[in-house]
C-alpha cells in the first residue's frame, strides 16, 4: 500500500514537471490548406505572436511537431496526405480544429462533392476554434484551453490516451487514393435522420 | 466570342497564335440543355485583345483534339476540364484526374452526377 502511494507521489511529480515543459513547448506542424491558414499565420507574426505561449516553431516536417492546427478545408484530395501527416507525428500529439470548414465542413457542408465534413471524421480532434476565420485571439485562446487540457494528463492513462488518438480512417492498400471507414468506429453525422420531418413541417405550413 | 466547330480547334488555335494571342487564360466547359460547350478564353499581350472561342459537344461523348501542343497551359486546364465534365481530349499527353482522387466514380459538375461511392459512407451529413 504505501509503495503504490509513494509511486503515486512520484508519478505525480513526474507528471507535473512532464506536463509542465510539454504544454509550454507545444510546436506546431505548417499546415495550412485555405484561408484560415492565413489568420494562423498572422498569429505567429509580431502583433499577436505565438510565441509568448511557446508555440513559435513551426516546424515544416510532422515528425518534429507535436500539435497539428487544420487551418483550412480538407478535400478528399488532401485527406489521404492529412492522415499520413498525422500518422507520423510522435505521441504524444494534439490536434486543433481551426475554423468552420475543419469541424463541420462550413459552407461546403451542404452538398460539396469534394470537401470533408470535419476532420474529426479523419483523425480526433482535441480543440475546436469556431469562427469563419477564427480570429487570432481565439486560436490563441484554444492553444491555452490546449495547454490546460495537457496539464490534466497523467502518464498512467497512456493507455487510454493510445486507445482516443487512432485515426478513424485507413489509407487504402492499393493505389486508390479515396480513405476507408475503419470498421466499429461511430461517425457523428447531423443531417436529416428522421425523414418524416420535413413533411410534417410542410404539413404545418399548408395548414 | 465566336462559336466554331469542334473539328476546327486546332486549326483555330494555330491560326491564332500566329496572328499574336500568345496566352491561354482558360479552358472550362459549361453544361447546356443539348450540348456540352467547350470554352476557350485567349489572350493577346502584344494586341492587349481577348478572344472567346466556343465549341458545341455531344453531351453523350463529349470528345475534342486537346490543343496542349501549342499551348503548355492547355496541358492542366483541359485536365480539369476532363476531371470535372469528363469532356475527353484527343492527343493529350497525361490525361488523368488532376483535382479529384485518381479512382473517383463521375465527373461532379455534369447535371446528372449523384454521388453514390459507398466507399465514402464516412463522410454523409
Ligand atoms: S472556415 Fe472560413 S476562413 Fe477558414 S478555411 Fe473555411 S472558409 Fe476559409
Amino acid at each position: 500500500m504505501a509503495i503504490n502511494n509513494g509511486l503515486k507521489v512520484i508519478l505525480t511529480s513526474v507528471d507535473w514537471v512532464y506536463n509542465w515543459a510539454h504544454s509550454n513547448s507545444l510546436w506546431p506542424l505548417t499546415f495550412a490548406t485555405s484561408c484560415c491558414g492565413i489568420e494562423m499565420i498572422s498569429t505567429s507574426a509580431a502583433s499577436y505572436d505565438i510565441a509568448r505561449f511557446g508555440s513559435e516553431v513551426f516546424r515544416a516536417t510532422p515528425r518534429q511537431a507535436d500539435l497539428i492546427i487544420t487551418a483550412g478545408t480538407i478535400t478528399h484530395k488532401m485527406a489521404p496526405a492529412l492522415v499520413r501527416l498525422y500518422e507520423q507525428m510522435p505521441e504524444p500529439k494534439y490536434v486543433m480544429a481551426m475554423g468552420a470548414c475543419t469541424i463541420t465542413g462550413g459552407m461546403f457542408e451542404n452538398d460539396s462533392y469534394s470537401v470533408v465534413r470535419g476532420v474529426d471524421r479523419l483523425i480526433p480532434v482535441d480543440i475546436f476554434i469556431p469562427g469563419c476565420p477564427p480570429r487570432p485571439e481565439a486560436l490563441l485562446d484554444g492553444l491555452i484551453q490546449l495547454q490546460k487540457k495537457i496539464r490534466t494528463e497523467t502518464l498512467a492513462d497512456r493507455k487510454k490516451y493510445l486507445e482516443v488518438h487512432k485515426p478513424r480512417v485507413k489509407l487504402p492498400e492499393d493505389d486508390s487514393e479515396i480513405l476507408l471507414a475503419v470498421e466499429g468506429i461511430e461517425i457523428m453525422q447531423w443531417g436529416i435522420q428522421d425523414k418524416a420531418l420535413p413533411l410534417d413541417n410542410i404539413e404545418m405550413v399548408k395548414r | 466570342m465566336t462559336y466554331i466547330e469542334a473539328q476546327g480547334i486546332l486549326n483555330k488555335a494555330k491560326e491564332l497564335k500566329t496572328e499574336g494571342f500568345d496566352l491561354l487564360l482558360s479552358i472550362f466547359a459549361q453544361e447546356t440543355a443539348e450540348n456540352i460547350e467547350c470554352i476557350y478564353h485567349f489572350c493577346s499581350t502584344i494586341n492587349n485583345q481577348e478572344i472567346i472561342l466556343k465549341t458545341k459537344l455531344d453531351k453523350n461523348n463529349p470528345r475534342i483534339e486537346s490543343i496542349s501542343s501549342l499551348y503548355k497551359t492547355a496541358d492542366w486546364n483541359e485536365r480539369e476540364t476532363f476531371d470535372l465534365f469528363g469532356v475527353e481530349f484527343l492527343n493529350h499527353p497525361n490525361l488523368k484526374r488532376i483535382l479529384l482522387p485518381n479512382d473517383w466514380k463521375g465527373h461532379p459538375l455534369r447535371k446528372d452526377y449523384k454521388q453514390d461511392d459507398e466507399r465514402l459512407s464516412w463522410n454523409e451529413r
